[in-house]
């Protein structure tokens, strides 16, 4: 079914078109690059703050207020780049284990961006209401330092890894 | 003399070992890239600032007070990860243009920062809050541009 689709794509226009310019793949990628650097420095941000605990809490809906936006324009930078990348190179990517674990990992990396941005929208004080949120709050900045760290990992290896 | 350098370096044993391991040159390169996306990050954060981009309600010097350490020790990460894959194939990187251009725009991006700090910083009392004069702008727009050019660049290396 992937083979299919990867398929389909090698014989759309807009892959012979991109294919046809050199520099398109890392032009394209170095945008890719820019919107991974917005969303890793966002979250690195915002999970350090988290981890933090309480003594930040109410900086914290503050600054998630602040830096949150960008991580969502920078998503959907990195899902057009991303997007971009496949039609051009479509096996590379749609036919490779390292993609899909990279995928998923994204997933639930948007996942708890969502919970950190609507946690605090409505309680500034969401995180260090308990003892129990407070203890969440440190698993939320963890996990999320270190998806954004695999996702990073996992995109780097696509090119080292080719079969599916 | 470059290149008897860069030959000399590649075949020390630990540039050795990550030329041909399996997994250390992609360990390093993904080090790289985190590291990277945070000097980028913390930068274009205050050269936003600095251009009137985004919110505009933190006062510059907190701002940069607040992002430089990030800056700093990411930058660290990426000069040691970069340096150490650069021993790996020295005599090639040697000879690559993109990254002698790189290297270049890294240089001047450092110039820049330095006149910054050196020299318009020096009336920030005057600008913290609001809008920012015409020398921290260009500042500001001339680091964005640097720094984009040395994220291209180095994507460029990998591609000759």
């Amino acid at each position: 079914m992937l083979e299919r689709l990867v398929e389909w794509l090698e014989n759309s226009a807009l892959h012979a078109v991109f294919l046809s310019y050199g520099w398109f793949v890392p032009a394209v990628q170095t945008v890719h690059i820019l919107g991974i650097a917005a969303v890793v420095t966002t979250i690195s941000l915002l999970s350090v703050s988290l981890m933090r605990g309480p003594a930040v809490a109410s900086g914290l809906a503050e600054m998630t207020q602040r830096f949150i936006p960008w991580a969502w324009i920078a998503l959907v930078v990195l899902l057009v780049t991303g997007v971009m990348l496949i039609i051009t190179e479509p096996a590379r990517e749609i036919l490779n284990k390292a993609f899909w674990i990279k995928m998923g990992l994204v997933m639930l990396l948007t996942a708890l961006t969502v919970l950190m941005h609507f946690a605090v929208r409505n309680e500034a004080n969401f995180w260090s209401a308990s003892r129990a949120r407070r203890g969440a709050a440190v698993m939320l900045g963890m996990t999320s330092l270190l998806l954004c760290v695999s996702i990073v990992a996992a995109g780097r290896l696509i090119a080292y890894v080719q079969d599916y | 003399m470059l290149s008897e350098l860069a030959n000399y370096v590649e075949q020390l044993p630990f540039a050795v070992a990550i030329a041909e391991g399996d997994w250390l040159f992609p360990i390093l390169e993904s080090i790289h890239v985190f590291a990277i996306a945070l000097v980028v990050g913390s930068i274009a954060m205050i050269d936003f600032r600095l251009l009137g981009i985004g919110e505009g309600r933190q006062r510059v010097s907190e701002l940069i007070a607040r992002m430089l350490p990030w800056t700093w020790s990411a930058f660290g990460v990426a000069l040691i990860s970069g340096a150490l894959m650069f021993c790996s194939r020295a005599t090639a990187y040697v000879e690559n243009p993109y990254l002698q251009f790189k290297l270049v725009a890294l240089a001047l991006a450092g110039v820049n920062m330095a006149a910054f700090h050196l020299v318009t910083a020096r009336g920030m009392a005057r600008w913290d809050v609001g809008m920012t004069p015409l020398a921290a702008r260009c500042a500001g727009g001339i680091s964005l541009s640097l720094w984009v050019s040395v994220v291209a660049l180095g994507r460029w290396i990998g591609f000759v």
